[in-house]
């Protein structure tokens, strides 16, 4: 079947199978990078994007499931061209290592501080329980959401 | 009614709809709410539906509670039954367990309570506030209570065409718990979790459920547990005398890693936790 949705902002349209996921579709079909696969499970948290601003699995959303929607990866997150605080204050924290998690971790912040401006420590820890990172033990990246929210 | 053909993906509107299209497709069609463990079996190369039935358009994401009844809609999200206050202590425990703001925003109720040990905490809650599954199928709406609803590793009363479309609590007990312990503080399978539910009033339990999951591949009632309780009240004592009890008459295979032993005596630990906190709260 062909699906038409919107991709950070431009529309896009792609034949799917009704098998087929958001990752597979976004990864191989649209040449979207900054979906990562880890495990397909919803495990890792690494394929994590925004449909209709609301944060999803793309491994774990069937494709045709967006179509007429609005998805949104960490690509589309620019404030007038310019990268927004989240993204700022990752580079400023240095909470990006080999960067595999990176995206998804932004695009759950941003869905955190949307529902909740100024999240506790436990609280921002509970909202990234699905984002596994090999590389920075967590901390910069908590930072980095904690001096957002304390900017609000 | 015609089924338009839409390459096998299909997104009802109404509940009627999806029954039919259940009925009509039989076994060759998926069944998606949340997708977060459907959508895995694709993953894994382990299912190859001819189509996709997607719940995500019904309207069944509610919460609904009036006195000690709550009825709360199959694709209710985790995220949505922790945003309601009135939902008893033992299941929002539960929910509260299950970690993660995507997961919490994608995972459903009526997915949770198909999904098998090592997942499907909320289970162990709902069957210990007496909960009972609403199905619909094409012969119209029936209600099993969750005992009666699991029937074996990842076997369910549920005929060919019927769906899931809520889970319904007919008398929220004023006093539950939940405990469970997992791998990992955030995430992780659960290697057992126990739930309680008890009505007493000046130390007398009028009625007591105790619920134990993660040892079987779907929670059971601790029936002689219950008994314990019911027959003897509230008491540091009672409470070791049921915990004694809790894996009376299962069969324990233990769980991969985990011997059954162990899972017997952590499930004793996990009730003796919940019951402590049933007990202060009733002041006892």
């Amino acid at each position: 079947m062909r699906i038409k949705f919107m991709l950070d902002g431009s529309e896009v349209e792609a034949d799917v199978k009704h098998t087929d996921t958001l990752f597979r579709v976004l990864k191989d079909r649209l040449g979207v990078r900054s979906v990562h696969f880890g495990c397909g499970e919803g495990s890792c948290g690494a394929c994590i994007v925004l449909v209709d601003g609301g944060p999803r699995y793309s491994c774990l959303t069937l494709a045709a499931s967006v179509d007429g929607k609005r998805v949104t990866t960490v690509s589309g997150l620019r404030e007038d061209g310019e990268l927004t605080g989240i993204q700022r204050a990752f580079i400023e924290h240095n909470a990006a290592q080999c960067g595999y998690c990176t995206p998804a971790m932004i695009i759950v912040a941003k869905a955190l501080l949307d529902q909740n401006k100024s999240p506790t420590e436990e609280e921002i820890y509970e909202a990234l329980a699905g984002n596994l990172c090999r590389c920075t033990g967590y901390i910069p990246i908590v930072e980095a959401i904690k001096s957002v929210a304390a900017r609000r | 009614m015609a089924v338009p053909d839409s390459g096998g993906f299909y997104r009802p509107k109404r509940l009627s709809e999806a029954v039919q299209l259940k009925r009509r497709l039989g076994e060759r069609a998926m069944v998606v709410a949340g997708g977060t463990l459907a959508v895995q079996l694709l993953n894994k190369n382990l299912v190859e539906p001819e189509a996709i039935i997607s719940l995500e358009d019904l309207p069944l994401s509610y919460v609904r509670a009036d006195g000690g009844r709550v009825e709360i809609g199959a694709t209710t999200t985790i995220a949505s039954l922790l945003r309601h206050r009135e939902v008893p202590a033992a299941l929002a425990e539960a929910a509260r367990g299950i970690h993660g703001l995507v997961l919490r925003e994608t995972a459903t109720v009526g997915g949770n309570l198909l999904a098998p040990a090592p997942s499907g905490d909320l289970a162990t809650a709902l069957m210990a506030l007496d909960a009972e599954v609403l199905l619909r199928g094409s012969r119209g709406a029936r209600a099993v209570p969750l005992p009666k609803f699991y029937r074996g590793a990842l076997r369910y009363d549920m005929r060919r065409d019927e769906l899931i479309y809520a889970v319904r609590i007919r008398r929220a007990p004023r006093h539950s718990a939940f405990q469970k312990l997992t791998i990992y503080r955030y995430s992780g399978p659960t290697l057992a979790s126990v739930a309680v539910g008890l009505e007493e009033s000046g130390g007398r339990v009028r009625k007591a459920a105790v619920a134990v999951g993660g040892l079987m591949t779907h929670p059971y009632r601790a029936s002689a547990s219950e008994r314990v309780l019911v027959r003897q009240g509230l008491s540091k004592e009672t409470v070791e005398s049921a915990a004694q009890r809790l894996t009376e008459g299962v069969e324990l295979g233990g769980q991969g890693l985990y011997s059954g032993s162990y899972l017997s005596r952590l499930a004793a630990v996990l009730f003796a936790r919940a019951m402590e906190k049933v007990m202060s709260e009733a002041g006892r």
